[in-house]
């Protein structure tokens, strides 16, 4: 219906609504949706797309997943320390824990570049805190244990990383040993390592670093741990702030 | 025309009520994106990319949805897309009861993983319901007092 053909039309309903009235007889005009409403609804949806589009741009920036890392590696307990820069950044991780998985997409591309120039050395810490969220129980104990043996095998970044890129989901079955073993070969793991693996070599150092970060105050937000935990020179860091590694370096 | 004034009443407390709904349950999910990603990607309906995708939009969509119904521009309309997205929440919270899986819903934030035995399924679709109900409500009836669209319809009149 063009736009003429429309004010005619209205402009008759006007005039008979008109009549009618000075008739005395009332007529209800439709109240269903105008157009003016079909634009101004379309108008506002469109925009909350785009202003959750760009948050969502803004956010995911920055992964340098293809550099390659450079900084020495060393493991001991359960804890393997990388790099030797200055400002030391602590990470407590299950491998299983989804908001974990969230962290590292966001930041292990910025950490691996100030890990490569020397600006900062990285803990990270194997804890295990969800076994019971798999069935059968065990996966995050498996996997913590996997990256460790992965960190004695000097095939730590990409061990840790793979382990984030296939984290399987809560309330399934986990990663089997075999795909942890799979990894590993694939990353030039030795002969050793499928040993390492399947035996739990450092599962009991796994359970001691749980249970001291757990009970550790200083790690605690509001009474609980929680994974992940980072902190900045021993000071727990606020994970919604999108510039803590940048303040942390100076940068 | 006194009952209709009582319709007119009941319609807008559905309206705001509704609008309320939105408001809180967007606002919540904007605040914690991640947490909306961990919520969504508990669902394990959809793969990473479209994960990331409804995450990031849902939570502006139900602000845009809340504004709207506050403001009551086109309310007809937005009251069957809220019906719609409640039944893709519903289905959503079917499907990870029906396979078994225990999670939150995150409706109001938070959401994910929870232990075995620590779901709430039925009361999450109780809920729903009634949030749907007051959709039904404004889709059969959306005539409310205090609402643009009053005026909307009364500039069209002149």
């Amino acid at each position: 219906m063009g736009g003429a053909a429309r004010n005619e039309k209205r402009r008759k309903q006007d005039e008979a609504a008109r009549k009618l009235a000075a008739a005395g007889i009332r007529v209800e005009r439709k109240t269903g949706p105008n157009r003016t409403a079909i634009i101004l609804v379309a108008v506002v949806v469109v925009f909350a797309l785009l202003v959750g589009g760009f948050i969502f741009w803004q956010r995911s920036s920055g992964s340098s997943g293809d550099v390659a890392a450079t900084y020495p590696v060393a493991v001991s307990g359960a804890v393997v320390t990388a790099g030797t820069g200055p400002v030391v950044v602590d990470t407590y991780e299950d491998f299983l824990c989804p908001q974990c998985e969230r962290f590292e997409s966001r930041y292990a591309g910025e950490m691996k570049t100030a890990l490569n120039e020397g600006k900062i050395t990285v803990r990270y810490h194997a804890i295990a805190i969800l076994d019971r969220l798999t069935e059968p129980q065990g996966y995050s104990t498996r996997a913590a244990n996997a990256a460790l043996c992965a960190a004695s095998a000097n095939i730590y970044p990409g061990y840790h990383e793979k382990l984030f890129a296939e984290q399987p989901a809560e309330g399934g079955s986990g990663l089997t040993d075999e795909q942890l073993i799979a990894f590993g070969t694939e990353l030039g793991a030795g002969a050793d390592f499928a040993a390492c693996v399947t035996g739990g070599t450092n599962s009991a150092a796994v359970t001691a670093e749980t249970d001291k970060a757990v009970a550790d105050p200083a790690l605690q937000t509001d009474g609980n741990f929680g994974t992940p935990t980072v902190t900045v020179n021993g000071q727990k860091i606020d994970l919604n702030d999108t510039s803590w590694l940048q303040t942390a370096i100076g940068a | 025309m006194k009952s209709s004034r009582a319709l007119d009443v009941i319609g807008t407390l559905a309206r705001l009520g509704l609008a309320a709904v939105w408001l809180v349950s967007g606002v919540l999910k904007a605040v914690d994106p991640d947490q909306t990603y961990v919520a969504v990607r508990a669902y394990d309906v959809l793969p990473t990319a479209g994960v990331e995708v409804v995450a990031a939009l849902l939570p502006w969509v139900e602000i845009a949805f809340g504004l709207l119904l506050v403001l009551g521009v086109g309310t007809r309309i937005v009251a069957v897309l809220s019906l719609a997205l409640l039944l893709v929440f519903m289905a959503g919270v079917v499907q990870a009861w029906a396979r078994g899986l225990s999670i939150d819903c995150g409706c109001f934030g938070g959401g994910g993983a929870v232990e075995p035995g620590q779901t709430a399924y039925v009361q999450e679709l109780l809920r729903d319901t009634g949030f749907a109900l007051l959709a039904c409500w404004l889709i059969v009836r959306p005539r409310t007092v205090a609402s643009l669209d009053s005026r909307l319809v009364d500039s069209e009149r002149t």
